[in-house]
């Protein structure tokens, strides 16, 4: 016999296909629902509908987007040379908020992992090159494509990936230091990134 | 380092709280009354881990929730402090002076060397015992080389996969070679960074080894890469990375990494001979506590302060003559741990050492150097 009625277990399993979510949460998370007003529930299966319904990936930059091409590859006040290579779409935040890179984005969702199951052909990368050539770009040229994928293994094996695709076309290929965070103190920073700094320095 | 107190509560049978002796601490008792409970109890504070089992919670005594061992460290005369490791749910929680702290700022606050029969696979056992107990040594005093072999670890199981997988994807070989280039890139340079690690950390162990320490045999170590005779290995990277092309078939029809640090081997030989193939079990043993005592002199060299060092059972790994050239040799060096089931150990250290009685889990101060034979608490300052 089920511990609870159809509907709620049905529920609780269904919260137990998310990331994270354990048999506890579900459980809370379903009986949380149970408990809410009618209009509530129709709001958040309305926004959850909502998402599905109008987000894509932008069909240039594969960024999440209502609106294709999304706001970033159409803006006309971007600098369209460069192009910052991410792996997930928080990430092209992270970049983003940093309001010092006016360049634009490519995000692959995923990075390159044989233990799951993640090749190049699971990546979104078919239509990075084609955004090299002027005429798929405005009438302008690429000059650089920074490579901004996680600073970890996988990051590292797909910076490597795409950098051996892009560097016999001619074009600029860099990689985003790793290092200090800023503003922190010497003495809050892990001897791994310590390490990495020391080893990056730079001439003054 | 010195290890002042410890106390256990519900850590297997253990209870109560031990001062020890900043030199030898001999821990005397019948087979199964737990002797050997506190040399983990002292191992786990140091390293958060036994050297018995991979499941935290075998180590709660039966019927209990939470186990805990706390000891009081002396860093130096005026620094000393609280360490604590509390078992409970199969979680370890590490802390400092009463206070939480992460594993990577818990560890280095005492550091052992311990010589267990466990630790014996180093001088008969697969070669992969001895790079470890090479990587230990650097780790003790490099820890950010603990970031360097789990990266080197992931792109093998990495690459791993993706050779086992080819086989069934049907890739070309052009296209195999393009997808594992990324993970060979990183290989060479971690590779690279093992490799000189190593050869650098064995380099200081030859420096100090006291080769002679158990007689007229010679006791050597040589790291011998798996690309030795291959090429030139002062220019590591380049020989790996024309290694790793010569072999892209090889390893492509294997199915997995032949290629890199995790083929290793340290060389360890007696009288210029294999040590694991042609020494006897007393020789073996011999030959571990030599290496034990250099990665304890390396450790010295570099930190200026001596582990502590734990041996288990002593009786069942040396012999008498042994033993006693062991202890003089530590004597006035590190603070020593020794187990026995033997009472004429006792009466032969009875003047030198501080003896301890376990009975049911209960240790007890039998007798001391100074006269001290006490059976009541004692507080840290009368070591």
């Amino acid at each position: 016999m089920l511990d609870y009625a159809e509907p709620v277990t049905k529920l609780i399993d269904e919260f137990k296909r998310l990331p994270g979510v354990g048999q506890k949460s579900a459980q809370r998370l379903a009986f949380h629902i149970l408990r809410m007003p009618e209009q509530d529930v129709a709001r958040f299966v309305a926004a959850m509908e909502e998402v599905k319904r109008k987000i894509v990936f932008c069909t240039v930059c594969n960024n999440l987007t209502d609106v294709d091409p999304c706001r970033y590859c159409s803006s006309t006040s971007r600098d369209r040379s460069i192009i910052c290579v991410v792996e997930e779409p928080y990430n092209l935040v992270a970049v983003e908020k940093t309001r010092g890179y006016h360049g634009l984005y490519h995000v692959l969702h995923g990075s390159l992992s044989p233990i799951r199951g993640m090749s190049p052909d699971d990546l979104r990368l078919q239509n990075l090159l084609p955004r090299l050539r002027p005429e798929n770009n405005d009438g302008i040229e690429v000059r650089e494509v920074i490579l901004a994928t996680n600073p970890n293994t996988e990051g590292e094996a797909t910076a490597s990936y795409i950098s051996r695709l892009l560097k016999p076309l001619g074009v600029r290929v860099t990689r985003i230091a790793m290092g200090m965070p800023v503003g922190s103190d010497l003495e809050y920073v892990d001897e791994v990134t310590m390490d990495k700094a020391m080893a990056n320095r730079h001439e003054m | 380092m010195l290890l002042e107190s410890l106390e256990a509560h519900c850590f297997r049978n253990l209870s109560g709280r031990v001062s020890w002796g900043a030199g030898l601490n001999i821990i005397y008792g019948d087979n199964g009354q737990g002797k050997t409970n506190w040399l983990e109890a002292i191992y786990l504070l140091a390293t958060s881990k036994s050297f018995r089992t991979q499941k935290p919670q075998e180590a709660v005594r039966f019927d209990e929730e939470l186990a805990v061992v706390r000891g009081r460290v002396a860093r130096s005369e005026q620094v000393h402090r609280d360490l604590q490791v509390a078992i409970q749910n199969n979680i370890k929680t590490l802390s400092i002076n009463g206070k939480r702290e992460s594993v990577a700022r818990y560890l280095g606050q005492l550091h052992v060397v311990a010589f267990t029969a466990d630790e014996l696979e180093v001088v008969r056992g697969a070669p992969e015992a001895r790079r470890k107990f090479l990587d230990r040594g650097i780790v003790s005093m490099q820890h950010a080389y603990v970031q360097t072999l789990s990266d080197y670890q992931r792109v093998v199981r990495q690459k791993n996969r993706l050779l086992q997988d080819a086989a069934d994807a049907e890739l070309s070989a052009a296209e195999l070679a393009a997808r594992l280039a990324p993970w060979n890139e990183q290989l060479v340079a971690l590779s690279a960074a093992i490799h000189r690690a190593r050869a650098d950390y064995v380099e200081r162990v030859n420096a100090v080894l006291e080769r002679r320490l158990f007689g007229r045999e010679e006791v050597s170590v040589r790291y011998v890469s798996s690309l030795e005779g291959k090429g030139d290995l002062s220019d590591y990277e380049t020989l790996i990375a024309e290694r790793l092309q010569f072999r892209m078939q090889a390893e492509m029809s294997a199915g997995y990494s032949l290629i890199g640090p995790h083929r290793d081997e340290l060389e360890v030989l007696f009288d210029g001979r294999d040590i694991r193939s042609f020494g006897s079990s007393g020789q073996q043993r011999s030959a571990l506590i030599i290496l034990d005592l250099a990665a304890i002199a390396v450790y010295h060299s570099w930190h200026n302060e001596y582990p502590v060092f734990l041996l288990d059972d002593v009786d069942a790994e040396l012999d008498r003559k042994r033993i006693n050239q062991l202890l003089e040799y530590l004597e006035g060096r590190t603070q020593t741990f020794v187990t026995t089931s033997k009472e004429n150990l006792v009466e032969q250290y009875a003047a030198r050492a501080e003896i301890f009685e376990v009975r049911e889990g209960i240790a007890e101060l039998l007798a001391a150097p100074d006269g001290r034979i006490s059976t009541s608490s004692k507080d840290a300052s009368s070591i």
